[in-house]
């Protein structure tokens, strides 16, 4: 609540990432073409466009897993030059380790590539109690459900404590009901955490829950369309004029609804 | 015995108790049915020792615990006295044992290194194109030159036998990594190309690594047997030996020595594998 209190030009002050006119290629598809925009520290960036627009290629280049063609990208002021503990990143089939229990999938970033908290036990406890997973600790991944298994992909990208949290499409394989509830979770975390957030996702109501500024982008070639800020208080009414408003404006610039239902 | 994810086992009637009934009452039925005709087969045909009846079989088999045989213990050099079946079951596990457990060590280390290194992989894959299809008990003239058919010349066959089964299980496990996997352990601070083969690749090739050594379980005791029959000791000696004798019933009663060895370590082993892969 604290933060959503920040006026928006208090948090642009500093920019934690900077993403200067990065372009990537495959082959013939232009999936990145002169993309610039900037992420403030502590601010929640989702990033909304149609498929194959790039979104995600952009989220790999920021988490250093995925090269760019030209341009660059500064993460804290420095260029990102490969992935790194300071940017957590949440996968959108969870990428959980499926031989590993929850606690060890938490785990995982804190022992690498030593552990340096001083107590690593009592980090995985708090870390699942804050995605609510008390009593599945022992539990393997194949034995949770959708929501379960993002939580546990949330709390291992937590873990490590990154400046970033990047989120590619992470609710998008999960049930309405669920969903609802991991943005109210999601948003508790970041506004205890304080963390900057890149979120990628198709779904516009999505974007418009969660986030300070909706960046929309175009497809072929991926492209930076427009920018809009969102300055309503949350939790957001999905039903509140404003929010319904602030919907039909970005689906507007997406184009026609049928373009950005998939 | 339930069925839900074990994918072995015929999920006709998944679980239900009348379902594994009914199947235990059919193979025991099958197994009936063979052992009849088996007898039959045996009553009526001369001269007698072409089949051995399976009575006689079963006191050949009774009669391979009721003595007892002097063996050597290789390495050791020290005699050892066992029931007749046990010893020669136990030469056989003295170049077995080694043998599977050597060439499984280097086959998997070998796929681990081949399937993670593409430099690797196209150094050794031509040669590993050639080497591969050639029968493990093709390598017999060269264990006789080089060692000797005794223990160590049959271990060196369960060896090459070995490697290639353990080598494709993790070349292929290896190779099926999710991209998505190793990405996730990179954000996650893996760095050094050894800690993520660690970390990712071995368990998540593991079903694969352990399927393969599974495998060669079963196909180190067909070569094992092929290395004794050029002379090595053991149980495959002994149904030579027997049968030159023309003691068929204990040639039998040595082959259901090696088909119950061999349903001990498969069954042990699919229970560890079990326990190790709970989480699939």
């Amino acid at each position: 609540m604290a933060l959503s209190s920040d006026s928006p030009t208090d948090r642009e002050s500093s920019e934690k990432i900077t993403i200067q006119n990065v372009s990537r290629s495959y082959e013939s598809t232009h999936a990145l073409a002169d993309v610039s925009f900037s992420v403030a520290e502590g601010e929640f960036c989702c990033v909304v466009g149609p498929s194959g627009c790039g979104k995600t290629t952009l989220l790999r280049a920021i988490a250093g897993l995925d090269d760019p063609d030209g341009g660059s990208i500064l993460v804290g002021g420095d260029p990102v030059t490969g992935p790194g503990l300071d940017r957590g990143m949440v996968f959108q089939e969870y990428a959980l380790f499926p031989w590993r229990t929850v606690r060890g999938n938490i785990r995982f970033g804190l022992d690498r590539p030593a552990c340096d908290c001083p107590d690593c036990e009592a980090r995985v406890r708090e870390l699942i109690d804050l995605v609510g997973l008390d009593g599945f600790e022992d539990a393997y991944p194949k034995e949770l459900s959708g929501g379960m298994k993002q939580r546990v992909g949330i709390a291992r990208a937590l873990a490590p404590d990154p400046d970033i949290l990047l989120m590619d499409e992470p609710f998008g394989s999960v049930d309405a009901r669920t969903r609802d509830r991991l943005h109210a979770e999601l948003l508790d975390i970041w506004t205890q955490t304080g963390q900057t957030v890149v979120f990628v996702t198709h779904d516009i109501d999505e974007a418009v829950t969660l986030a300070d500024r909706v960046i929309v982008m175009d497809a072929d070639p991926g492209t930076v369309q427009s920018t809009f800020s969102i300055d309503l208080e949350r939790p957001r009414e999905r039903t509140s004029r404003d929010f319904v408003d602030h919907v039909a404006r970005i689906r507007d610039e997406l184009g026609s609804p049928a373009d950005t239902s998939h | 015995m339930s069925t839900r994810t074990d994918t072995s086992s015929n999920t006709v009637v998944a679980g239900s108790f009348e379902g594994d009934l009914r199947r235990y009452l059919r193979g025991l039925g099958g197994l009936l049915v063979f052992l009849l005709v088996w007898w039959v087969g045996a009553m009526t045909t001369q001269p007698s020792y072409l089949v051995p009846g399976p009575i006689d079989s079963v006191r050949a088999f009774i009669d391979l615990f009721s003595t007892s045989t002097a063996i050597v213990v290789p390495v050791l050099g020290s005699s050892l006295v066992l029931p007749t079946g046990f010893a020669h079951l136990a030469q056989t596990l003295f170049h077995y044992v080694p043998g599977l457990l050597l060439g499984a060590s280097c086959g998997i280390s070998l796929g681990l290194a081949m399937g993670w290194n593409g430099a690797l992989d196209d150094w050794l894959r031509p040669l590993v194109r050639v080497l591969r299809p050639i029968p493990p008990l093709a390598w017999v003239v060269f264990a006789i030159v080089w060692f000797g058919i005794h223990h160590t010349g049959a271990a060196f066959i369960v060896f090459v036998g070995a490697f290639w089964i353990n080598f494709y299980g993790a070349y292929g496990g290896v190779e099926g990594v999710s991209t998505e996997l190793t990405d996730a352990a990179s954000t996650l601070g893996v760095e050094r190309d050894l800690s993520m083969l660690k970390l990712v690749a071995l368990p998540s090739a593991a079903p694969q690594v352990l399927t393969g050594f599974r495998t060669s379980i079963g196909r180190c005791w067909m070569i094992v047997v092929g290395a004794e029959l050029f002379g090595a000791p053991g149980v495959g000696y002994e149904i030579i030996n027997a049968s030159n004798n023309l003691a068929m019933a204990t040639s039998v009663a040595y082959m259901f020595l090696i088909s119950l060895a061999f349903l001990c370590m498969d069954v042990g082993f699919r229970l560890l594998e079990r326990r190790v892969l709970a989480w699939r």
